[in-house]
């Protein structure tokens, strides 16, 4: 495993360092994490993509990409997420150490260069982004939008997290709604980069085959000259269970019809929950994969999810219309297969091994040993992948019964073909 | 058994290769530092393959289409267990998929690889069908084929296949259809399996956390010897020409999405190697985020990001695919057919062939900092009949000049598809 390190370097601002000189790359990562909400999303959105398409060097998508290809393809990527009711919108960089340089140019100094002007220097005047990144990035947000049901799998479980968490923030889509993209200006985005570099709570990570000082000391320069105002951020927020269960159809043009069902619980032994949610779905040899696929053959896929943030369990799955009751009784009656105790030790100590084989795995590239370290910080502990897994191996099979106890049906949502 | 050392000069990469007496090719690359094996076990079978012959037979035998991927499913179940309920006594992570051209089994692992590889090489070697298991899994499979033809991206380019093609095998679904699968049963598995599961048309490869001599002491207790049966498959006569120039279809979707292939004459083992990499630098020169076009396009409200360009090969087909969303998919095509000719007549742009190809190479570097990346090179390089690492040599020996008589040639804009769903 790499060495890790992790310090404060101004108010709500981690940086990290992950070394491990097997790789052949460096990779740095910004993080800006902030509450989802339907005002600001759709601007904070908008903000990252112009960041991560132009700076006030390279004025727009072909100028910048010019550039990155020059470098031997360093790559920028945006991406914005949801995790529980928080927006986290990361701009990172990827580029190839200077020992393959062919014609010795410093890859990784440059593309530090590239990445502070796109975070501490965009294309802007007068408190507005260039009008080129702007328009670009404005039409990329609004057709993400509109290609969410391209996807049919994840727009059902975003409709679902929609009506399960309502008048939670986690509602909302990491991207906002059309209305409010189609509304911002390029002021109003502005201001949202603007409050994201001064408000928003920020996790720094590089990752590389050895130390390089220069990253931090910039990075730490740069934001030094922000004024900084952050609240403490929580990141669980079990949401509380509705009193009926909610259900809700969609009728769309399809083949195949869709059912996600959300289980909440209050249960806050995170171990136990996810090891539960193994057992219950989240492998081919879970219950719903042996069950509903393999014996019934109602489906290609149905699977179980644990949201950590919100303490839900969604179930997926595609099915015939015809099916669906069947399908549904199915997967509550393996559920209470699990409340009764009705698995093995070996149903269990497979679940861990499963387990353990991902965890192991960490280290193995940039951005896993990344989603490891920021799992550390939202917890607020910081584990080594092997600490964890003897966690893990704690378990009991009665705790993972109490977690199977614990999730109460809150709300069904399916898609039907016209 | 000789251990063959291949050595990438331009990285400094190499891996092992081994003939097996069994008849199979085994390439290995230890990664140091990693925890993870990626391993893989594949055979030259895809849905393209649904024509074929081996020296025992007169007459070539014809097959319902997705059976290749068919049997992939029931191959995981062996007599007594399926090979699931194996893999999670030792903790892998398995799948296999069917393509195009291969049926790879797979498994990713941080522990116990070599138990692991016991049974991969145990449950692929030994097949079980049964006219009750095939029946079960017609109603899983059915579920695929349903989901896939609710996927605009994949329904996108089997119509542009469909209109390109006339009987290449390509134009059809990897899954087949479910009229096709109802015809599999038992009988025509088995004919199947031992035709393309011989271990001379197959390969078992291994990268990352993995030591060659102890995959080769597994090898040779585990794989059967096979008779070569000098298997030929064939394909039916394909026309140069496209079938139709336009192909459309209504599907929920955001943005129209588009898929415009030019279809080439095929090619095969290095040849084709060195074709794609032109092509796909061509391609990116004209169409690549720095290039003119994109930035026009862009200016124009044409296309978004998810614009892009890619090379789509295999045994008796060749195609140039430029694919993303688009307002108007027409207006943007006529667009794009009108840089390739400038191109073609003015030649391409010097500094944007260098900062494509510096970049292609970096991709390169990229790639062999990951295991799966690793693993999944070395199989595509047995698949497409090249040797490991022939990718970044043909890259390295590239010059312009071959870039553009490959894009004078290939990128023939009369003998193109654009396919729309709306």
């Amino acid at each position: 495993m790499a060495n890790y390190s992790r310090k404060v370097i101004a108010d709500g601002i981690g940086y990290s360092t992950i070394i491990d000189p097997k790789f052949k790359t460096n990779k740095v990562q910004i993080m800006f994490i902030t509450d989802l909400l339907e005002e600001t999303a759709s601007a904070n959105a908008l903000a990252i993509g112009i960041m991560g398409s132009s700076n006030s060097r390279y004025k727009n998508i072909s100028e910048i990409t010019a550039k990155l290809n020059s470098l031997y393809g360093a790559n920028i990527n945006v991406d914005i997420v949801k995790q529980g009711d928080f927006q986290k919108l990361c701009i990172g960089v990827t580029s190839i150490h200077n020992r393959y340089a062919l014609e010795g140019e410093d890859i990784s100094g440059e593309v530090l260069g590239i990445l502070l002007d796109c975070v501490f220097s965009p294309n802007a005047q007068n408190g507005e982004f260039g009008k080129e990144p702007f328009e670009f990035r404005k039409k990329d947000l609004l057709d993400s939008i509109e290609a969410e049901i391209n996807n049919k799998r994840g727009y059902a479980v975003r409709q679902t997290q929609y009506f399960t968490f309502k008048g939670e923030n986690s509602e909302n889509s990491s991207y906002g709604t059309k209305e409010k993209a189609q509304s911002v200006t390029s002021a109003q985005a502005y201001k949202a980069y603007q409050k994201l570099l001064s408000d928003s709570q920020i996790e720094i990570y590089f990752v590389g085959p050895e130390e390089n000082n220069d990253i931090e000391e910039k990075i730490s320069k740069a934001f030094s000259l922000i004024n900084r105002n952050t609240d403490k951020i929580n990141f669980i927020n079990f949401s509380p269970v509705k009193k009926e269960v909610y259900r809700h159809e969609e009728k769309l043009d399809v083949n195949q019809c869709k059912m996600v069902m959300a289980f909440k619980s209050d249960n806050k032994d995170g171990y136990a929950m996810k090891l539960m949610n193994t057992v219950f779905g989240g492998t081919p040899f879970s219950k719903l994969f042996l069950n509903v696929r393999e014996k019934l053959s109602l489906c290609y896929y149905c699977a179980a999810g644990y949201n950590q943030f919100k303490g839900t369990v969604f179930v997926d799955c595609g099915i015939e219309e015809e099916n669906i009751k069947k399908t549904e009784n199915e997967i509550l009656n393996q559920l209470e297969e699990i409340r009764k105790g009705n698995f093995s030790e070996e149903d269990i100590n497979n679940s861990i091994l499963s387990i353990i084989n991902s965890l192991k795995s960490v280290g193995d590239t940039p951005s896993s040993y990344i989603n490891w370290y920021y799992g550390c910080f939202i917890n607020n502990e910081v584990l080594s992948p092997s600490e964890s897994i003897e966690r893990y191996k704690a378990v009991t099979k009665e705790q993972i019964i109490a977690a199977a106890e614990s999730l109460k049906l809150d709300t069904i949502y399916v898609m039907k073909g016209e | 058994m000789e251990i063959q050392e291949i050595f990438c000069s331009q990285t400094g990469d190499k891996c092992n290769y081994i003939k097996h007496p069994s008849g199979l090719d085994i390439y290995i690359c230890e990664m140091n530092g990693f925890s993870t094996t990626e391993a893989l076990f594949g055979t030259k079978y895809g849905s393209i393959n649904t024509m074929f012959k081996t020296k025992a037979d007169k007459e070539y035998t014809v097959v319902p289409e997705g059976i290749a991927h068919f049997l992939e499913h029931k191959l995981f179940e062996n007599e007594d267990c399926d090979a699931f309920a194996q893999y999670a006594k030792t903790g892998a992570n398995a799948n296999a998929y069917t393509s195009f051209d291969r049926t790879c089994y797979l498994y990713s692992c941080s522990d116990n690889y070599l138990e692991s590889l016991k049974i991969l090489l145990n449950f692929v070697q030994n097949p079980y069908f049964t006219q009750e298991t095939v029946d079960k899994e017609q109603g899983i499979i059915g579920q695929e084929i349903k989901m896939c033809n609710d996927n605009p991206g994949w329904k996108v380019l089997f119509n542009m296949l469909q209109g390109m093609y006339h009987c290449h095998p390509v134009r059809i679904d990897i899954a087949g259809t479910i009229e096709s699968i109802a015809k599999i049963d038992a009988e025509l598995l088995y004919k199947c399996y031992n035709t393309f599961y011989n271990l001379h048309n197959m390969v078992l490869v291994l990268a990352g956390n993995v030591k060659t001599d102890d995959v080769i002491t597994v090898a040779n207790e585990l794989l059967k010897s096979c008779e070569n049966i000098e298997l030929e498959t064939v394909f039916p006569e394909e026309p140069y020409e496209i079938v139709k120039p336009e192909v459309s279809e209504h599907l929920p979707v955001g943005s129209p999405i588009f898929s415009i292939g030019i279809k080439c004459r095929p090619l095969s083992g290095y040849e084709r190697l060195k074709a794609n990499m032109e092509c796909y630098i061509a391609g990116s020169i004209i169409s690549d985020p720095s290039a003119p076009l994109y930035k026009s396009l862009i200016d124009e409200g044409l296309i978004n990001s998810t614009f892009g360009f890619e090379v789509f090969d295999g045994d008796g087909f060749f195609t140039l695919i430029f694919s993303g969303e688009s307002s108007d998919p027409k207006l943007l095509l006529s667009r794009l057919v009108d840089e390739i000719e400038r191109v073609k007549a003015e030649g391409l742009d010097k500094s944007l062939y260098e900062s494509i190809k510096k970049s292609t190479y970096g991709g390169m570097i990229m790639e062999s900092n990951n295991a799966e990346a690793v693993a999944g090179n070395l199989i595509s390089a047995f698949m497409s009949g090249v040797e490991p690492y022939d990718s970044i040599k043909a890259l390295s020996k590239m010059t312009y000049d071959d870039v553009q008589k490959t894009l004078n040639e290939r990128f023939d804009t009369k003998n193109l598809t654009i396919s729309v769903i709306v």
